[in-house]
């Protein structure tokens, strides 16, 4: 009862503190560029936004065509006679004559090409969407129907393309067959609802529409039926948008929040904050409620805005969650605005693409689902996802946060908040506050495992960024990456527990510590693979990533060795032995997996 | 104004910058971005534009045929791309199921002069790449189908569009535009935003720490030490933006005029980095002056997009090689605004210096 009325009280100082120090002269001028703002968003959606205008130059003999392809302010068009066309034809990328369209050899022109056909198409289906006989313009339609594998999804992504044997006799299942019905011959749906979609669909022909398309008319009224032309998996341009709709207000925000944490660092200004009898973390929650909640209310109205489904403001609260906690030790970490700045655009960047470059992948592949918004574009196009899905692309995000937030409450105290050492010296010194002195080895088994959500991000990182590598190198890189990731990972703690205290590294102490960090390590890392991660362990990649479910005394083992071999450099070498020790328990590592795993030898 | 003053202000910000090796975090983001965007380039041609890839072209897939005959089933044979066998549905389905086929396609019996539509059933499996490959080489088969179909129901048309006779793509090409139309000017701009929102750090911590007084006590004057300051973070520019740059042609990724991108980009900067400058030394405060430059930011940009010819685009077409003599218009347009805002920024430091001189 107590902890709540601190930290309601705290947010509420907060709130008016931020108030009273934008009121000044900030809000006159916040509210004309809001006012401009409105303005500007209003002009650039009337004019359009000319950012790709005149990438491609093209020649045509008709002017009718010429009308056509202009209402594309990609093309630059020049109307010439069928001889001067053919004699500068190397100026363009297309010439169009008599109505046949020729392709000059380069990339741009290929991609020129690429437009036209769309704009064509499109041109076509305005035409074809307004004839009085439906059926006459679009004879054929598709009824696309799923069916779920029985074999693991990522066959095909570990390099065996199952249905690929070359057969010479129709194949015979080997399982039950089931009986299904004859699917009915007609649609299921009236001539003015298609139209109504096609038309739908086509009118969308402004320059701000090739990129939000996706957002308003992703809810589909045809349901499984599609034109051939439709048949293709939609371009990802809609996750971009999403990105920026959704991910920069929460950055923005969370800009503040870190600017509140900073601004009590400088000159001592916390220290009145710090004097008062309240919890550490009831200071933390009740600065941050604010923000939190801001935050939510932003997304609400974007919601609201672009009339999107509540469900996708499900997935997107851990997300918040995830850039306040990080917010939180940005702003305890950095000593300068210039540090503050870089680190938060670093973390901005990489946090958006851990987000944003799987989403991209939302209508073809499983793997996408580790992000967050993934969740948000099957939302917004009409596709379930299971409790489990969100178990699967949020935990993560949950176990980091409160982590850092954990880590937080612990350094925030004058000792810490107001010092002016490096960056990494201060990070290492966060996490010596956490190993508690009285019980090391309790502390480092638990730093350990609470290090894997971090381990896991990481590694997820790693197979998004190697997914698209040809076969063997993504295996190596990712063989290489992980280990030395793991590897990181149970070092630190030692590194940390050998600079506080050099004389604490007794052979004893080291051989107990080493054990307790491989024990920690395997703990946490089966636990949150049981919950969550069974569907990417199954693959070739991901036995590779968490190693194998099965026996357990072997991967201790590993464990044990590899931060044996660390912490013996480090005893023998002191903090210069680190990396050497990190490289050689890498190496170990890596053999270890090829030999076990992947039975090479 | 002596231009060894700037030099000793623009150093210091230097070092400073260094000393934190803050500034490694930006060149790993870069190389971060630029392994990204390789993998944009490898990874989404081959998601969604599976034929680019010639490992998949040589390749026959398996396809399941149940209903009635039509011209789809003599495509199908004729298609080098897929082996057909001719299958009881559920029968299909279930091997389907097995990955022993790709697809599985149902016609039924409409005939091709029918009132109502075809409608075919078409199986395939959920969330596969192989199934993506095979739903855009089936596209042309329909495609194909869906094009004998209208000529068939052709009377039946009130207008017919303009013919246009399109050669058969080579493949790829989808993602030039994003890469040339999207990627590139951001990630060239990006520098310019880093650097104006640096520039804002760099004199509000000189109010919030109180080190402005000992800083101006020195024979370097106010006006001086601002403008020492806008040059360390301009200068910033050109080395990220052609950082940027090598990086793209690294990743296989041509870019034209690359000496001119980096003029202009480090021009345009000007503008922001100025910007940014008004605002800090108005509100002397990061928070404040933060959020009223982002806001602005926002609003100069979006602004600049809605102008015909505006810098941005002016990159994306020296990068594809298309701009013209308009370019230098441009930038005469954009050192104009330069001018006006250096005017501005001049007399503004040498009003703050006079109060606290007198104050």
């Amino acid at each position: 009862m107590g902890a709540l009325t601190d930290i309601l009280t705290i947010a509420k100082w907060e709130v008016k503190k931020s108030f009273s120090m934008m009121s000044r002269d900030v809000l006159p001028l916040a509210v004309i560029l809001f006012v401009l703002l409105v303005a500007v968003t209003g002009f650039s959606a009337q004019a359009g936004l000319h950012l790709q205008d005149g990438m491609y130059k093209v020649g045509v003999d008709d002017q009718q065509i010429g009308q056509l392809l202009a209402s594309d302010p990609r093309f630059m068009v020049y109307e010439a006679d069928e001889p001067d066309l053919i004699a500068h034809r190397g100026d363009f990328d297309l010439i169009v004559i008599n109505g046949a369209v020729y392709t000059g050899v380069s990339s741009r022109a290929g991609a020129a090409q690429k437009t036209l056909e769309r704009d064509y198409a499109k041109y076509v289906n305005s035409v074809y969407n307004q004839q009085d006989d439906l059926f006459a313009a679009y004879p054929l339609w598709i009824d696309v129907q799923s069916v779920k594998s029985e074999l693991s999804f990522l066959a095909t992504q570990s390099g065996q393309y199952v249905s690929a044997a070359p057969v010479r006799s129709a194949p015979v299942p080997e399982g039950v067959v089931e009986q299904l019905a004859t699917p009915s011959p007609t649609l299921s749906v009236t001539e003015t609802e298609l139209r109504e979609q096609l038309v739908v669909s086509n009118t969308k022909n402004t320059q701000i529409s090739r990129y939000t398309d996706a957002l308003s008319s992703s809810s589909s009224t045809m349901g499984t039926f599609k034109t051939p032309s439709q048949l293709s998996p939609p371009l990802p341009f809609d996750s971009i948008i999403l990105v920026f709709v959704f991910i920069f207000p929460l950055y923005f925000t969370s800009q503040f929040f870190m600017m509140s944490i900073m601004n009590e660092r400088i000159e001592r200004r916390g220290e009145i904050l710090l004097s008062t009898p309240v919890a550490a973390s009831s200071i933390i929650i009740g600065k941050m409620l604010p923000y939190f909640l801001g935050m939510l209310a932003i997304c609400t109205a974007l919601t609201l805005w672009i009339r999107a489904p509540w469900l996708i403001l499900l997935p997107l609260i851990p997300v918040i969650f995830f850039f306040l906690a990080n917010a939180l030790i940005i702003g305890m970490l950095s000593r300068s605005f210039k540090e503050l700045s870089f680190v938060s655009i670093f973390f901005s960047t990489v946090a958006t693409s851990y987000l944003f470059f799987p989403s991209i992948f939302a209508n073809v592949h499983v793997i996408s689902l580790i992000s967050p918004l993934t969740l948000i574009v099957l939302t917004m196009q009409g596709s379930v996802w299971t409790a489990t899905d969100y178990l699967y692309s949020t935990s993560l995000f949950w176990l980091t946060g409160a982590v850092l937030f954990y880590i937080a409450a612990r350094n925030f105290k004058e000792e810490r908040l107001f010092s002016e050492k490096g960056l990494v010296t201060r990070m290492r010194e966060f996490l010596s506050e956490v190993l508690s002195r009285r019980h090391p080895f309790l502390s480092l088994f638990l730093l350990t495992g609470f290090s894997i959500p971090f381990v896991f991000m990481v590694q997820m990182m790693c197979l998004v960024l190697f997914f698209n590598l040809p076969m063997p190198f993504s295996l190596v890189c990712l063989l290489l990456f992980a280990a030395l990731i793991e590897e990181i990972a149970k070092g630190v703690g030692i590194y940390t527990l050998y600079v506080r205290d050099p004389g604490f590294l007794t052979w004893k102490n080291l051989v107990i510590a080493c054990g307790a960090t491989a024990i920690g390590f395997l703990v946490g890392e089966k636990l949150l693979l049981f919950v969550t991660l069974a569907q990417i362990s199954d693959s070739v990649f991901g036995s590779i990533l968490f190693l194998s479910i099965g026996s357990l005394w072997l991967p201790f083992l590993l464990h044990f060795a590899c931060v044996l071999i660390v912490a013996c450099f480090l005893k023998k070498w002191g903090t210069k032995g680190f990396v050497p020790g990190l490289a050689l328990a890498m190496i170990v590592h890596c053999l270890y997996n090829l030999y076990f795993i992947l039975g090479w030898f | 104004m002596k231009a060894r003053h700037l030099s000793i202000i623009a150093k210091k910000e230097f070092r400073g910058l260094l000393s934190e090796r803050t500034i490694l975090l930006a060149i790993l983001l870069q190389l971060f971005i630029a392994l990204f965007s390789s993998f944009l380039m490898v990874g989404l041609t081959s998601m969604y534009d599976p034929s680019s890839l010639s490992k998949y072209s040589h390749f026959k897939y398996n396809v399941g045929y149940a209903g009635n005959d039509s011209e789809v089933l003599s495509y199908l044979y004729g298609s080098k791309d897929f082996r057909v066998f001719k299958m009881d549905l559920s029968t299909g389905v279930a091997a389907l199921k097995e990955r022993k086929l790709a697809a599985v396609i149902w016609v039924p019996d409409t005939s091709p002069d029918a009132e109502e539509p075809v409608k075919i059933t078409l199986y395939t499996l959920q969330n596969d790449i192989q199934s993506a490959i095979v739903d855009v080489k089936l596209k042309d088969i329909f495609l194909r189908y869906e094009k004998v179909l209208r000529e068939v129901r052709e009377e039946r048309l009130n207008e017919l569009p303009l013919p246009l006779r399109i050669p058969a793509s080579s493949g790829g090409g989808d993602f030039y535009e994003f890469v040339y139309g999207l990627l590139i000017p951001l990630l060239v701009f990006m520098p310019a935003i880093i650097a104006s929102a640096l520039v804002i750090d760099l004199i509000t911590e000189e109010y919030q720490h109180d080190t402005l007084e000992t800083l101006v006590s020195t024979p370097v004057t106010f006006s001086e030490m601002v403008w020492g300051k806008v040059l360390a973070c301009e200068v910033l520019v050109p080395v990220q933006a052609g950082i940027w740059l090598a990086l793209l042609m690294v990743n296989g990724i041509a870019i034209e005029n690359a000496g001119l991108i980096l003029l202009h980009v480090t021009v345009s900067s000007l503008v922001l980095i100025l910007l940014g400058t008004l605002t800090a030394l108005h509100y002397r405060e990061r928070t404040a002056a933060q959020f009223i430059f982002s806001t602005a930011l926002v609003v100069v940009i979006l602004f600049a997009l809605a102008l015909p010819a505006n810098p941005m685009n002016l990159l994306t077409r020296l990068a594809v090689g298309t701009a013209g003599a308009e370019q230098w218009v441009v930038l005469a347009a954009v050192l104009a605004v330069i001018a006006v805002l250096g005017y501005a920024t001049q007399r503004y430091a040498e009003r703050i210096s006079r109060i606290n001189h007198t104050g």
